[in-house]
């Protein structure tokens, strides 16, 4: 989140991927840093799973990941 | 919790504002950014195959630490090549 | 809150008078506040809120209360007193006759601020932000670009209250309509860009002076903010007011080290930006700037001028800033000269580079003569008018030497103009002030911006308390 905050800071449009559980951190993160950043949540866990099971998270958030960082038209 | 007076004009918003969003990524010069979390590689790998076939531009970036900010020069070498950036994976 | 009926009484621990009054309260079975220790009695006035808002100034202060209201107060031990607004006889009877109080808490010049701030009603209109927490003040105030690149001091409603004590206008006031954006600006506003610039409330009049001159019409600050040109807005602060709130005319002037001249020039740049929304890159498309856009006051060094002060000259005795649009500083050296003939020459030929040597007419300029060129002028009586005219004398330019091609520079004025003679200046396009320390013989040109009706022309407006 801070690293995003600052890029954001530097011109360049961010978001980060989270895991579930960091749900109210990041909200909470981003409220204590007064800088909305933006992000997307993957479900959790993830180091367990297989190479499978994460390329289909992947793709299951992708739209996401692009509406965060694109102007939705 | 410290307030301060606003000391513009008030026709904007005090908040920080996120950057204007470009209305697609396609051409764009995106930027993933590794936090160097285990397995977090896997799903880049993929978002990066999907971001190609929808004609973005991909780069990679890995930081050393998940534990902390990415170093100065990491930040200042993606705002030199990026459009936009993905950080991925906190878990 | 409602007040209990009956008496009520604030103290703080640490006045000896109060302690000394303490058995007195407790037979009485007062409702007791207390300042600075929670435990004391049942109440707990360690935020200073009842304290404000009663207005108590002395403790003890033991008040009677009837229907919520205060019907009558005494300060200080005095047992007369006590007795007649108790109407209970024999207090205190093995305490003297009167004792003093002690100051009240809530009257503490450093915490009244944040007292009034909080309880006052202050009357602030401007929005309040709230920071989050693990917000760094600083980054939180470049994060929404409230800054000129340096940091500011976070303008907190304590500091703003304090700020406004520095004048007598109202705080609703509206001083100026501020370009680009065209927005009323308060005086609080201004007191809230003054707190960010760093200034002392002593220094708030001259800033709302300066900004009064700035947002007048003939000042043109819209196209000045707009100029790709170097140019920013220069406060010249004249009258008594300047050394009153410590302002340099001396050694460095126009350089860094003295808080009012360089928070006065930064309060003003703060407003245009801020309120007015003129900022680099936007509005403002200055190819180079100047470093003095960040800040450009200084006072004029009245005392041992050859000039009449320059406000003065222009029509406004006393206490008041001159603007005027300046494009940074251009040294002028003449160690030799030993009459004002001869350092008149010198000024004129640097005068003449300003901008181009072949552009006659078309860019204004403020000379700042140093004390020891001034002496040379003061000693064979040349006021600033005489000044004026011997540099207008050998600033009349001829024609053929500013013509396109004329020494080999395609700049320069059209052909047809080669028989004319051209002044340097147009009528009133060059100001001239005094200030410096007393060793050097350097004068300093401040270049303008375009002349006349396209450019900037200067206003002097008085200083108001």
């Amino acid at each position: 989140m801070h690293d995003i905050a600052d890029l954001e800071r530097r011109g360049v449009v961010g978001v980060f991927l989270a895991s579930a559980v960091f749900a109210e951190a990041a909200s909470m993160q981003g409220v204590a840093l007064g800088f909305p950043a933006p992000y997307v949540l993957v479900p959790h866990p993830v180091q367990d799973r297989t190479d499978a099971e994460l390329r289909a998270v992947a793709e299951e958030v992708y739209p996401a990941v692009v509406a965060a960082v694109t102007a939705g038209s | 919790m410290k307030t301060v007076l606003d000391p513009t004009g008030e026709r904007q918003p005090a908040v920080r504002a996120l950057l204007p969003r470009p209305p697609a990524l396609h051409g764009r010069t995106v930027g993933l950014l590794d936090i160097s979390k285990a397995r977090g590689d896997v799903v880049l790998d993929r978002l990066a195959e999907l971001l190609a076939a929808d004609g973005a531009l991909v780069r990679r970036y890995r930081k050393p630490t998940f534990a902390r900010t990415a170093p100065v020069d990491l930040r200042h070498e993606i705002a030199e090549q990026c459009e936009v950036v993905i950080e991925a994976l906190a878990d | 809150m409602r007040l209990p009926d009956g008496l009520v009484a604030v103290v703080k621990r640490d006045c000896p008078t109060c302690v000394l009054v303490e058995p007195v309260l407790r037979r009485l079975g007062a409702a007791v506040w207390c300042q600075d220790d929670a435990g004391w009695f049942d109440g707990d006035d360690t935020d200073l809120e009842l304290s404000y808002r009663l207005g108590i100034e002395t403790v003890p202060t033991l008040l009677r209360v009837a229907d919520g209201e205060e019907r009558a107060r005494v300060v200080g031990w005095s047992r007369p007193q006590w007795e007649e607004l108790t109407g209970v006889a024999g207090l205190g009877e093995e305490l003297p006759e009167h004792r003093p109080g002690c100051g009240s808490l809530s009257v503490d010049p450093s915490r009244v601020d944040a007292l009034e701030a909080r309880y006052g009603g202050s009357g602030l209109a401007s929005r309040r932000v709230e920071l989050a927490e693990l917000e760094d003040e600083h980054e939180a105030l470049f994060d929404r670009g409230w800054t000129d690149g340096l940091p500011v001091v976070p303008p907190t409603p304590e500091r703003v209250l304090r700020m406004l004590r520095g004048t007598t206008r109202d705080p609703g006031e509206v001083v100026a309509v501020v370009p680009p954006d065209l927005v009323e600006c308060t005086v609080e506003k201004v007191a809230v860009n003054a707190v960010m610039a760093g200034c002392l409330p002593e220094h708030l009049p001259v800033v709302l002076a300066a900004l009064e001159a700035a947002t007048a019409e003939e000042f043109a600050l819209h196209g000045l903010l707009a100029t790709t040109y170097f140019a920013g807005p220069v406060v010249v602060v004249n009258g008594p007011v300047a050394a009153r709130i410590g302002m340099n005319a001396g050694v460095n002037a126009l350089g860094q080290g003295n808080r009012a001249n360089a928070t006065i020039g930064r309060a003003l740049q703060l407003v245009i930006r801020n309120v007015g929304g003129g900022r680099p890159g936007e509005v403002d498309r200055a190819t180079m700037g100047n470093p003095g856009k960040l800040t450009f006051c200084f006072a004029e060094r009245e005392h041992d001028s050859p000039f009449p002060p320059l406000a003065a000259d222009r029509g406004v005795p006393g206490d008041a800033v001159t603007l005027v649009a300046g494009s940074g500083v251009q040294p002028v050296v003449d160690q030799l000269s030993r009459d004002p003939e001869s350092l008149a020459r010198t000024f004129a030929v640097c005068l003449r580079v300003n901008a181009h040597p072949k552009l006659p007419m078309a860019f204004d300029a403020m000379l700042v003569v140093s004390p020891e060129h001034g002496r040379v002028f003061r000693e064979a009586g040349w006021d600033r008018r005489r000044l004026l005219a011997e540099l207008d004398g050998l600033l009349a330019l001829p024609g053929a030497e500013l013509v396109r091609g004329a020494a080999g520079m395609v700049e320069g004025v059209p052909e047809a103009l080669a028989g004319s003679t051209l002044p340097k200046f147009r009528p009133g396009g060059l100001l001239i002030a005094h200030a410096g320390g007393d060793a050097g013989l350097f004068s300093a040109i401040v270049g303008g911006w375009v002349a006349g009706e396209t450019g900037s022309v200067p206003v002097t407006r008085e200083v108001r308390q």
